[in-house]
């Protein structure tokens, strides 16, 4: 394959940082004028569950739907959870203004506190303003679909663990940062990568890899150098600023991504992230999922064509066979004849293997045969 | 060769005490006051006259387990002449007759007397006046066990000058465990108090003194003087009754004149269906032909109901009265139901619930036992009303346990259903349970009803409270956002909230609505 340097096809920019406290400021100033009015305050917030996300036919990707909840502050229901979306709000506010990027956890400290009041009896008792970090972590997820932008955009950050290497430069804070020139390691995903400037791509694809072992290993072997491609690992379940990477090379370069996993229903829904989005989190894919991630291996049916030694072959569990289950009723699995087919012969077979066996045939195998083999003869799943 | 005499009652009982409840130190000292209690009630609020009852419980120094009972009360009296009968003989008395009495026995105080006399051979004191004598008097008397007969041994007469005082004063050294009965014998005090709200009692002990003072001036009803009713009677009975009868009459006028409930036409009704000649002279029966009649009166199922003149129940207001009295509780409603019978007796039956303030949280409904305006302390397992309440869903009355919940029962009849000789557990007859169910569920109901309104005022003002503690928090954030200031957004808050609770009391849960 031809060497190429990729042009820049765009994509979504991300909002700057004045549109983002406007923004933020506009729904602050919504739910005051209603009780400046004297309305019942209350704020409108997009359903996120499952029965209110579409499968988004043309785009391959899962949104929101049109569904949206009031949360009034005179529902007792929803008095604490309105008080708390406020009080994140405000959080955020303050960072945004004063230039800080607390992380989620940073958040949850600084709202952190104790309400004092007296009871029907009179009695003295207090109350935190949230009892644990699924509570901030919730109104942050309600702000972001009620103001439509993403945490990144709002300067929170996240513990990130992706890593890239390849033939990119990037600049970020003013540096230019070769990825290339990485040595035995690799550059660190940060956490808000629509904050860094990918300035030149020369390569043909990306290859997603779920471990980061094989990574390392493939990074030490410069198998993106021989092969021209761009080396990257979510290590396991991706978090979003990987994901966002991936989708940043894919819709702004074109490039063709591979994901390589573990053939078992794990590694199956690693894919499904990467590609689609987590159901739950249906309103980050039109900024996170890359809905044309191909699915290299390892798959069921390379058990039998690769002659897998028995060794490698792990015995399902049940609870392998129920997620299968569960992955078949996905929009983006029922659709694909060959997912279809993938699943089923797990669910009969009731066999994995994880991408070392593969070494069954040599440490070399993978890198030497296998990637290879199955990028030249097209055998990837969609 | 076996020697063969009669045993006088006083000395029957003075054998089989057990069977009057005087089986050991701690019930006999709890009966005795129980008797004496119960007939300084009957001698006055039977009269018409409201209680002033003193009860005094004293150590007798130097004696184990002696203790001086003294109870007086401000009834009829007893006439100067009758005192020593009515006191030191056995089976002597008024309540030989069929209407409600609080004595269990006719026993009155007899058996506490005799028992006293038994354990601690101390002579017992009786001072007393009727309301038209001129003098009050005072004895000082032994029971004569194998003879039954009262004997005399202090005598002393008092005009009465200016004083109007009539009543009796019954004081005696008894054999008692008062540490052990103390607390059964306060509570029976307490709850006489409760069914005698128009009682003032004053309760004297070595540990204090307890007033209560009556709650009502109402006094209920008196019982009347009934006859026997058909279904009531056997062959003692009825020869008892012909053998009085001055003259003889045909057999239906008998029953006409000396029966509850009995007209012309159904005695003669009945006596045909009987088989027996209406106009067969009654004296000339023989004890075979009583034996029939007593069969076929008890048998036959048409006589009409008998009439509840011989009851006296307190009445619901009464029993509220003396249910706030005792209990304090926040909540108190009750109910007298129609008269039924049983078995040719006559009874009514009377419920309350008491519920919250004073009343200690329980896992089960505190039962408040009464039969024939007497606290029922012992067997409440065995009672008819324990296995009601316990057979109760009280979550259907909205009663979640532990709860400050009270049922007080009361069963008036001129025979009580008793389950045994001890007369503290009324038996479970299908006629007396059936009523006390309706009646017990009745109150519950009524419950229900209040504490859903409690239910709902305590949501409305929970709910004002829950959304009025994140007021401040509301309107720092939202300030701090718009710039608008603190203090604003937080009285205009206060405000809407108040404006809500009013107009709705309740914020229905938000609706879902679609994006347009």
């Amino acid at each position: 394959m031809p060497r190429s340097s990729k042009q820049r096809k765009g994509g979504a920019v991300a909002p700057s940082d004045a549109e983002v406290l406007s923004r933020l400021e506009a729904l602050g100033k919504k739910v005051a004028d209603q009780i400046l009015q004297g309305k019942p305050p209350y704020l409108e917030i997009p359903v996120r569950t499952l029965s209110n996300t579409v499968w988004d036919e043309k785009r391959k990707i899962l949104v929101l739907g049109p569904r949206k909840a009031r949360r009034e502050f005179f529902d007792i229901g929803e008095s604490k959870k309105f008080m708390q979306t406020v009080l994140m709000l405000s959080l955020i506010v303050r960072a945004r203004r004063e230039g800080d990027y607390p992380t989620i956890r940073d958040l949850y400290y600084t709202g952190k506190h104790t309400i004092h009041y007296r009871d029907l009896h009179g009695r003295r008792r207090s109350e935190e303003t949230w009892n644990d970090q699924r509570e901030s972590n919730a109104v942050i997820q309600d702000i972001e679909v009620a103001t439509g932008l993403l945490r990144e955009h709002m300067g929170i950050m996240h513990d990130a663990k992706g890593k890239i290497v390849g033939n990119v430069v990037i600049r970020s804070k003013g540096y230019e940062i070769d990825l290339s020139r990485m040595g035995s390691g690799a550059y660190a995903v940060p956490p808000n990568v629509d904050r860094l400037e990918i300035l030149r791509v020369d390569a043909d694809y990306v290859l997603v890899v779920e471990k980061d072992a094989i990574f390392e290993r493939l990074n030490e072997e410069e198998f993106w150098r021989k092969h021209n491609c761009i080396l990257i690992t979510g290590k396991g379940q991706p978090d979003r600023s990987t994901r966002r990477m991936v989708r940043r090379l894919w819709e702004e370069f074109g490039l063709p991504v591979y994901i390589l996993t573990d053939a078992d229903s794990y590694g199956f829904y690693i894919y499904s992230v990467y590609r689609s989005g987590s159901i739950s989190l249906s309103y980050e894919s039109e900024r996170l999922a890359t809905p044309e991630a191909r699915f290299l291996g390892v798959s069921v049916s390379d058990i039998e064509r690769y002659k897998i030694p028995r060794n490698y072959i792990i015995k399902a569990t049940d609870r392998d066979i129920k997620r299968a289950k569960e992955l078949m009723n996905y929009p983006w699995f029922r659709e694909s004849k060959e997912w279809m087919k993938e699943l089923k012969l797990f669910i009969r077979k009731k066999e994995k293997v994880e991408i070392e066996a593969l070494s069954g045939h040599g440490f070399k195998f993978l890198s030497h045969t296998y990637i290879p083999e199955k990028l030249q003869k097209g055998e990837w799943i969609v | 060769m076996e020697k063969y005499r009669g045993l006088s009652p006083a000395e029957f009982f003075h054998r089989n005490r057990e069977m009057a409840g005087f089986s050991n130190p701690v019930r006999a000292l709890y009966q005795t006051v129980r008797e004496l209690v119960e007939n300084a009630l009957d001698a006055t609020e039977t009269h018409g006259i409201l209680p002033d009852i003193k009860v005094e419980i004293e150590l007798v120094e130097g004696r184990e387990n002696w203790v001086r009972v003294t109870v007086a009360d401000n009834g009829i009296g007893i006439p100067l002449t009758e005192v020593p009968n009515v006191f030191g003989r056995v089976f002597y008395g008024s309540k030989y007759v069929i209407r409600q009495t609080r004595g269990t026995f006719g026993l009155g105080g007899k058996m506490a007397v005799l028992h006293a006399q038994i354990t601690t051979a101390q002579p017992f004191y009786v001072k007393s006046s009727t309301m038209d004598s001129p003098a009050v008097y005072e004895y000082r008397l032994y029971i004569d066990i194998s003879r039954n007969i009262p004997h005399i041994v202090g005598f002393r007469l008092k005009r009465k000058g200016r004083s109007k005082w009539h009543g009796t004063v019954v004081s005696l050294v008894t054999e008692g465990a008062w540490n052990l009965a103390r607390r059964r014998i306060d509570e029976y005090i307490r709850r006489t108090a409760l069914i005698a709200p128009y009682a003032t009692i004053v309760y004297r002990t070595p540990e204090g003194e307890v007033v209560y003072e009556r709650a009502s001036k109402k006094l209920p009803e008196p019982p009347q003087v009934g006859k026997h009713h058909p279904r009531g009677v056997d062959i003692e009975i009825l020869k008892n009754l012909i053998r009085s009868l001055s003259e003889d009459m045909p057999l239906k006028d008998f029953l006409r004149k000396y029966f509850e409930s009995v007209g012309e036409k159904s005695a003669i009704d009945f006596l045909k269906w009987a088989n027996l000649d209406p106009e067969t002279p009654v004296k000339s029966l023989r004890i075979k032909d009583l034996e029939r009649l007593a069969n076929a009166m008890k048998r036959y199922e048409k006589w009409r109901r008998p009439r509840p003149v011989t009851l006296s129940p307190l009445g619901a207001e009464l029993l509220k009265e003396g249910a706030k009295r005792i209990l304090e509780p926040e909540f108190v409603e009750a109910v007298t139901r129609q008269p039924a019978s049983y078995g040719g007796h006559p009874f009514i039956v009377e419920a309350a619930i008491a519920y919250g303030g004073k009343i200690e949280p329980q896992n089960s409904p505190l039962l408040l036992r009464f039969a024939n305006r007497m606290p029922l302390l012992y067997d409440e397992g065995a009672d008819v009303s324990r296995k009601i309440v316990d057979s109760i869903d009280w979550s259907v009355y909205k009663v979640k346990f532990p709860a400050p919940l009270a049922v007080i029962t009361h069963v008036c009849s001129t025979k009580l259903p008793f389950k045994s000789v001890g007369k503290e557990a009324i038996a479970d007859v299908p006629e007396v349970e059936r009523e006390l169910e309706i009646a017990v569920r009745e109150v519950a109901r009524k419950l229900r009803l209040y504490l859903s309104k409690m239910e709902k005022l305590h949501e409305v003002k929970r709910k004002e409270l829950t959304i009025k503690r994140y007021i401040p928090e509301v309107s720092r954030s939202l300030s701090y956002v718009t710039g608008i200031e603190e203090a604003v957004l937080r009285r205009k808050l206060e405000e809407l909230l108040e404006k809500e609770i009013k107009k709705r009391g309740v914020v229905a849960n938000a609706p879902v609505i679609q994006a347009a």
